[in-house]
């Protein structure tokens, strides 16, 4: 029963991981570049919620998912807009990722700067720890309510990709950026919304993982790697694979923890190295 | 009245130079062919047209607009439209998603989803596949019924008989007639020479980036014009 228990909540764990991951999987599929400040844009998201929450104490931080997914909307077409779009149309992918490893740098020492190096996390009050019992398992409320979240915005992405005007833009703009112009589109501007897009759904995770684990200006990192390995294990680009590879991921660092309460983490990037090895187009074709 | 109108145009790829001096027109109404060997500088004067090549110089005004040098996304609104070499259709988007996309720009006309399902019909039984799954003329028509879609005053075909069976060609080709009688100018460009004269006003044959022989498609004779093609 315990198994199920530890697989259930690697399950619910891992639609977080998947949300890490989604909004770098838009960025890659449509600019084919890699946001190396993915991470120290989640942690930022994280520093903003907890500032947030100490600003006005008798909101609930879930409530305040939404002005930070907001402001981090506006960071990231702010970040595409001043800075990556001056080298994304450039050949040579590695100017854009020299330029956002550029910005990871600048921005983990400022919010050292800023917020100090001590570890935070993002307070739940009750809901941190309540669980609710179905046939005789214990799930967490909190998991529960990250997982129906994460379901619901990778929905509502998906729709918005494939069902709306905006959506069939950024497809072509993904399939080739210069055709696109000669139909009035300033690939640019897609850009804009598409960085914001994916900066919202990368804030939204940073600060539902920051309620779980406690994080410092140095956690972008691995937050990137987690990111990472969720894109490449799903399919470069996809969003549902994102999802399930976000969910192996979850489920594999779990049950690991459970073997080993050292070293969980081991465990999934060893299965995302098993993956990458014997799988190398993603464990999961979903085509979007 | 001249649509547009193309003066000492020097085009650029690094160091390497495309066009040297090239100078065309197009009245309204009129459909021109534009051919001459591969590597002449057909493309690269298209895209010179279109904006897609920054590194130019002289002058391009389109209906009395000057356009050298306003990029791409402002040229398409004033009505010059392309079929790229290679159709360049978009394979993430269904048939019908391809021709939405020549309506974004919202230039007011004739052109509709529904007058271009009339000009190709079999568009409209696969307007839900991908492009992928269609055979080479049905994405020619496709590419040729997005540009449609933008209503424009001039429409430029990049080789749009390439690699086409000799049938399909004839559709296309008769396609092209029925789009001159709804007003729009056209520019042809074609390897296939007597295709190209046959279906033209007048023409202009290229050889290295330079124009070398120009006038009526009518009465201009095949040995003038493979002199001019070959350079010999």
């Amino acid at each position: 029963m315990i198994w199920v228990e530890t697989i259930i909540n690697g399950v619910l764990y891992g639609g977080l991981y998947g949300l890490l991951g989604v909004g770098l999987a838009l960025i890659v599929g449509v600019m084919r570049v890699v946001n190396l400040s993915h991470g120290e844009f989640i942690v930022l998201s994280a520093f903003i919620g907890v500032s947030l929450v100490g600003a006005v104490p008798w909101v609930h931080p879930l409530v305040l998912l939404l002005p930070v997914a907001l402001i981090a909307f506006v960071l990231g077409f702010g970040l595409q807009a001043v800075l990556v779009n001056r080298v994304v149309t450039r050949p040579d992918p590695f100017a854009a990722i020299l330029l956002t490893f550029g910005v990871a740098v600048v921005m983990r020492n400022l919010m050292v700067e800023v917020f100090g190096a001590d570890p935070r996390n993002l307070p739940a009050g009750r809901l941190a720890h309540a669980s609710a019992g179905m046939f005789g398992l214990h799930v967490g409320v909190l998991p529960l309510l990250i997982l129906g979240l994460s379901v619901v915005l990778f929905t509502c992405l998906q729709l918005i990709i494939t069902r709306t005007k905006f959506g069939r833009i950024v497809r072509a703009t993904a399939d080739h950026r210069d055709i696109v112009r000669l139909m009035g589109v300033n690939p640019g501007r897609v850009y804009n919304v598409v960085m914001g897009l994916s900066l919202a759904l990368a804030s939204v995770a940073g600060m539902l993982l920051a309620i779980r684990l406690s994080f410092t200006p140095y956690s972008g990192v691995e937050r990137l790697l987690v990111a990472f390995e969720v894109v490449v294990l799903g399919g470069l680009g996809t969003f549902w694979g994102a999802m399930l590879g976000g969910i192996t991921l979850g489920v594999a660092e779990l049950v690991g923890l459970k073997f080993d309460t050292n070293a969980g983490p081991l465990y999934a990037h060893l299965l995302f190295l098993a993956g990458v090895l014997l799988r190398p187009n993603g464990l999961f074709r979903v085509r979007t | 009245m001249t649509l547009l109108e193309v003066r000492a145009l020097d085009a650029f790829y690094g160091d390497f130079q495309a066009l040297f001096g090239l100078s065309l027109d197009v009245e309204a109404g009129e459909t021109v062919a534009l051919i001459g060997a591969n590597g002449a500088g057909k493309t690269t004067f298209l895209k010179c047209l279109v904006g897609l090549t920054s590194t130019k110089r002289g002058e391009i005004r389109f209906a009395g607009e000057p356009i050298a040098e306003q990029p791409a996304e402002r040229i398409s609104r004033l009505g010059l439209s392309l079929v790229p070499e290679g159709r360049l259709l978009f394979p993430s988007l269904t048939v019908e998603e391809n021709l939405m996309m020549g309506a974004l720009n919202q230039r007011p006309g004739s052109w509709t989803l529904a007058r271009v399902y009339e000009l190709f019909p079999i568009l409209r039984e696969r307007r839900r596949q991908k492009p992928e799954q269609l055979s080479g003329g049905q994405q020619h028509m496709v590419a040729i019924g997005r540009a449609l879609m933008s209503n424009p005053k001039l429409l430029l075909c990049d080789e749009i008989s390439l690699g086409l069976a000799p049938v399909v060609v004839d559709q296309i080709y008769e396609s092209l007639g029925r789009i001159r009688a709804e007003g729009a100018s056209i520019v042809l460009v074609e390897q296939d020479v007597k295709r190209a004269a046959g279906a033209a006003d007048r023409v202009y044959c290229l050889l290295k980036g330079r124009v070398t022989l120009q006038g009526p498609a009518r009465g201009m004779g095949l040995d003038q014009l493979s002199r001019a093609y070959f350079g010999a």
